[in-house]
């Protein structure tokens, strides 16, 4: 596989992944808020503060007062904001389309249905009722692409590249969401006990995560900080968790780089390196000082990322 | 008896900003011919990149350069060492019968074999003006013919540099009159094109111990195909045939074909870039 | 022949100056097309209609599109399709086919000659500013020999039907000839719409082609390769044509790169793979002369892979098509067809040339200027249906603006009878019923080492707009659904 071409297929996996995130963090956020338990978690304004620190675009000035029509216009189809879904759907096609001739037609149909059904989606009507729609069929036209990955393409270095995106992406949104969500927490803390620990806003976390009710099956509790951290970064066989996509990330890897020799160099190694550190991690050890795992985490998937590109993308 | 030269081409860029890829060609090594013998090339980059050895596509030698790291300055110093044999250019028979040579190069057959160098090119396009500029006096032969030409062109162009460079046409040579050697040797081969005489730019290096015009950078001259005797060299800006003390490197239908370097340079900003030629002789 | 009621051509308006390809000189259906005129007949105008929504709909999904650039943004289109195909029987194939192969090989003799030896003008058959004045003559490849004798490997060549019946040349396509795509995605569409109908009838598969190109190139690949690794070399995504390398590369089963993946290394080949570098020893290339070397040709082009040439001319790569081929596709050449096939390969023509009146010669000008009105004139070296005027369509003041353009350069162009292309029911969106439409065809042939190729298809283009006689794309051309029948 050419190593452009190789480059690209791991950026249309992550930014398939990455409008996932953004239209599901949307979703969760505003609609979970309308009833939530307390003021703070309703108030629009915190909601939508929410939103644009999680894609990255924080509002310091506390005085600042957001429209919401507009909020969402710039976080969901302004084609002038970077990190915008409709950008990042754009992005996807495009790597899709410079490697179209390794990927399946079916794939590529599904992509570029979901790129015109994102371009073609009116303004207006996304803005005033449109957000639960527009949000909804994203996350369902992702979750079709990656059946479609999963399901059409021949399960070797294509395949392994573009799911090492979508992992590392995985892991690296739901990171951002948990920082979001973590600050939030910090705002809105919930009415009784340990107020940060029981804030209504780890079970929007655990939905903007799609794991709410697989939380619940396996804790049978309200969701408090620590058991939502526990689950979201810790459980290997929650689908969205941290070490969950580690370990994709590590298998995949492994499919790329068949040497056997032993290289402290290598993307294979790191990967490795990182996925042992946190299989071997307990709760308790982050739960202490959350922000400082949150920022070693983020620098490791960089690290990756970065590795990844110097061995592979970059001869 | 033979003489040896020794000639070092220099060429220096500086880039304002990093350059992360690049690739250069150079055509400046010396022809291998009848009376060019070589003995050694040595070719040195300052950023240790491989220098690849090739053929371009008029089938003359060339040296490539791609450096795989990103650079803001690179050098290139050659060194050539060559055999040159003593050449008489008047040493062939002028046994030119007048009437014959002159239906030779009216011939279907010679006019196809020549093609190339009887086409009019981008620098070798006479305005419609001066087209009968200079005509052949078909009373003397070809030879003698091509020595007027050779001697009116150096007598029209006054030697001049900084006034014309690689994109000057022949229209602002003649009407300006000065130049330097390619212009010469365009406004040559423009002319021996125009009656009937193929004729081809060359490029090469000139030992200039005889105090001869061609600067301290490569040198250009002409080389003009008369019928029974073949390609013979013709040097316009200092009125001579070429010698011994011309080094032939590369020929083509005019500049274009010949141009010394060639580059691709991915990089944004200013960039200045020097080159150098010195020739040394050794007589043995 | 009982009458039934046919819905969907009650309407159609049949011009009977013009040749229709579906109804024969009494104005009765042809044979060939009996089943299907019925099968169409069957349905009402509204599932016509419904059906056409739903194919065109399937080509946006697949991204059979291409981009059409305004002031303010790109717009992705589609190229326009008629769910109603065209047919050509066993025969009338037979003589294209054989028309085209023979057309082929005369160019690639032809190319060979004029890049060594130059016997054909030295016996005065052509004129010698068939190269000394074309700017596709690449003196570059002078004394090469390309890898097993081929230059141009894919040839696309374009006839019409005139209004006697038979096949005319238009002109052939030896650069980068495109649409082939065009032609496997028309019959994909037909089958996803209407499958029924390929019951009816015995056609030819047009899904064969990038097997038959893949193998047809390894022919000519490199001395002392063994197993030639091949790739298709685009412009990049950008490219209007994107579609069409995308399509081959992957039914080839190669890689499709653009210029900065590969890299020359002491005159071979390579490509930046994940796994390091890996030669290189076909290029499908298709990106014009111009720009497949900076270092050779021209020296802004960010396309093309510095050193290609080089390793090319020490037979270290296949070009496909090889460089200079254009020499042999302007059309000062076509008008010499009838005598270079004759002069290489000793055969009448099998498919007519179109005669053409050069005006570089005094008494031919003299004539064009004096007929304009019955005329097409063409400039020699415009490619996609540029520049071109037909004169029973200008006002005159037109016809002025192009007796004074012609007089002053009349080297640059040709001028030839109007051809009455050949008409087909096409419908119309507008009017929302089966119109009589101009067509051609463009075949593709495919030239290997002692083996060829043709396509038993090729690409119906249609001119969509009413009366116009121009097909091409770029000028608002569609496409048809192309069926050879087998016997």
């Amino acid at each position: 596989m050419l190593a452009r071409v190789a480059n690209n297929l791991f950026w249309m996996g992550r930014y398939i992944e990455r409008s996932e995130h953004i239209a599901r963090y949307m979703n969760v956020n505003y609609f979970s808020s309308l009833d939530a338990p307390n003021a703070r978690s309703q108030d629009r304004q915190f909601v939508l503060r929410s939103m644009l620190f999680m894609v990255g675009d924080p509002v310091h000035d506390d005085s600042t007062v957001l429209e919401e029509e507009k909020v969402l216009y710039k976080i969901g189809l302004n084609p002038e904001f970077p990190f915008s879904i409709i950008n990042n759907v754009k992005y996807a096609r495009e790597n899709a389309n410079s490697a179209r001739d390794l990927i399946s037609t079916e794939l590529y149909e599904s992509i570029n249905k979901f790129y015109h059904f994102v371009l073609n989606y009116p303004v207006e009507t996304f803005v005033k009722n449109g957000l639960y729609d527009f949000t909804v069929n994203v996350a369902e036209m992702t979750a079709i692409l990656r059946g479609k990955i999963r399901g059409t393409l021949l399960h070797d270095s294509v395949y392994a590249i573009i799911l090492m995106g979508v992992n590392i992406e995985r892991a690296t949104q739901i990171i951002r969401i948990i920082n979001t969500k973590y600050n939030d927490a910090l705002e809105a803390q919930g009415s009784y006990g340990d107020k940060f620990s029981n804030s209504f806003e780890w079970t929007t976390l655990l939905k903007c995560a799609e794991s709410y009710d697989m939380m619940r099956r396996l804790y049978k509790k309200t969701p408090t900080s620590i058991s939502t951290l526990e689950f979201l970064i810790l459980n290997p066989n929650c689908p969205r968790s941290v070490m969950n996509s580690l370990n994709q990330v590590h298998k995949h890897i492994k499919q790329l780089d068949q040497s056997t020799k032993y290289n402290k160099n290598s993307t294979a190694f790191l990967v490795g390196k990182v996925r042992s550190e946190y299989e071997f991690k307990h709760i308790e050890e982050i739960e202490g000082n959350i922000q400082a795992f949150i920022d070693q985490i983020l620098k490791s998937l960089t690290e990756i990322s970065q590795k990844m590109d110097k061995e592979f993308f970059n001869y | 008896m033979s003489s040896e030269y020794s000639i070092t081409y220099k060429a220096e860029n500086h880039y304002e900003n990093w350059v992360h890829d690049a690739h250069w060609q150079f055509l400046i090594i010396p022809e291998q011919n009848n009376t060019q013998e070589f003995v050694s090339v040595d070719f040195k980059n300052s950023l240790g990149a491989i220098n690849e050895y090739s053929i371009n596509g008029y089938g003359f030698r060339t040296i490539r350069i791609q450096p795989r790291k990103k650079f803001k300055e690179i050098s290139f110093e050659a060194n050539f060492r060559l055999l040159k044999k003593e050449v008489n250019p008047f040493d062939f028979e002028l046994g030119e019968e007048i009437v014959k040579s002159y239906q030779k190069i009216q011939e279907l057959d010679f006019k196809v074999d020549f093609e190339p160098f009887l086409r009019k090119t981008h620098y070798t396009t006479l305005p419609e003006k001066d087209s009968t500029i200079f005509q052949f006096d078909t009373e003397k032969s070809i030879f003698e013919n091509l020595k007027a030409l050779n001697h009116w062109t150096f007598i029209h162009i006054y030697f001049k540099t900084g006034v014309t460079d690689v994109h000057t046409t022949l229209h602002e040579i003649i009407d300006n009159r000065h130049g330097v050697c390619q212009d010469f040797s365009h406004l040559f081969c423009a002319l021996a094109r125009q009656n009937g005489i193929p004729a081809r730019y060359v490029s090469g290096y000139l030992h200039q111990g005889n105090g001869y015009f061609g600067d301290s950078q490569m040198h250009a001259w002409a080389e003009a195909y008369v019928p029974n005797i073949g390609w013979v060299g013709f040097d316009p800006t200092n009125d001579l045939l070429a010698n011994t003390d011309h080094i032939k490197v590369a020929h083509g239908k005019d500049y274009a074909d010949c141009s010394p370097l060639r580059g691709v340079v991915y990089s944004k900003g200013k960039n200045t870039t020097s080159h150098a030629v010195q020739v040394l002789q050794q007589q043995q | 022949m009982g009458k039934i009621e046919n819905r969907i051509f009650s309407s159609y308006e049949r011009n009977p100056i013009l040749y229709d390809e579906i109804y024969d000189k009494n104005g009765d259906i042809k044979n060939v097309y009996q089943k299907l005129f019925d099968l169409y007949g069957g349905h009402s105008i509204r599932d016509y209609v419904k059906l056409n929504t739903k194919a065109k709909s399937s080509f946006f999904n697949q991204g059979i599109t291409f981009q059409v650039y305004d002031e303010k943004e790109s717009q992705e289109k589609i190229f326009p399709f008629d769910l109603f195909p065209r047919i050509i029987d066993q025969d009338e194939w037979d003589v294209i086919e054989r028309g085209a192969i023979q057309r082929s090989k005369a160019l690639n003799l032809f190319l060979w000659d004029v890049y060594h030896d130059k016997k054909i003008i030295k016996d005065g058959v052509v004129p010698m500013e068939l190269i000394s004045s074309s700017a596709n003559y690449l003196d570059q490849m002078i004394g090469i020999d390309p890898p097993g004798g081929i230059y141009n490997h894919i040839s696309g060549t374009d006839v019409i039907k005139h209004n006697d019946g038979k096949y005319y040349v238009l002109e052939d396509n030896i650069r980068c000839p495109s649409g082939v795509s065009y032609v496997i995605c028309n019959r994909t569409a037909l089958k996803r719409a209407l499958f029924g109908v390929f019951n009816h009838y015995r056609t030819y598969s047009v899904t064969n082609y990038a097997e038959n190109l893949l193998d047809l190139l390894e022919t000519t690949k490199p001395k002392g390769v063994d197993t030639p690794n091949c790739v298709v070399i685009t412009p990049g995504m950008y490219n209007s044509a994107f579609y069409e390398h995308s399509y081959l590369a992957k039914t080839m089963g190669v890689e499709l790169v653009e210029g900065r993946d590969l890299f020359v290394e002491n005159d071979f080949v390579y490509m930046k793979t994940i796994g390091g570098p890996l030669k290189v020893d076909i290029i499908y290339r298709r990106i014009d002369d111009a720009f497949i070397d900076p270092l050779e040709f021209r020296p802004d082009s960010a396309l093309g892979v510095p050193g290609l040439f080089a390793a090319y001319k020490k037979g270290n790569v296949t070009l496909a098509n090889a460089p200079g081929t254009g020499v042999a596709d302007d059309k000062a050449v076509y008008t010499y067809m009838p005598q270079i096939i004759k002069y290489y390969l000793d055969e009448e023509p099998i498919l007519n040339n179109v005669h053409t009146y050069h005006c570089s010669r005094p008494d031919e000008l003299k004539y064009v200027l004096e007929h304009i009105p019955e005329l097409v004139i063409k400039p020699v070296d415009e490619a996609g249906g540029y520049g071109i005027s037909i004169g029973n369509r200008l006002t005159k003041e037109e016809i002025e603006t192009i007796k004074k353009q012609v007089k002053e350069n009349p080297r640059k162009y040709v001028a030839q009878p109007i051809m009455s292309l050949s008409v087909h029911p096409t419908y119309i969106d507008d009017s929302e019923s089966f119109e009589q439409r101009h067509v051609d065809l463009r075949t593709f042939t495919v030239l290997g080492k002692d083996k060829e190729f043709v396509l038993k298809g090729g690409l119906t283009r249609v001119a969509l707009k009413k009366g116009n006689l121009i097909v091409n794309s770029s000028q608002g051309g569609g496409s048809k659904d192309t069926w050879v029948l087998k016997e």
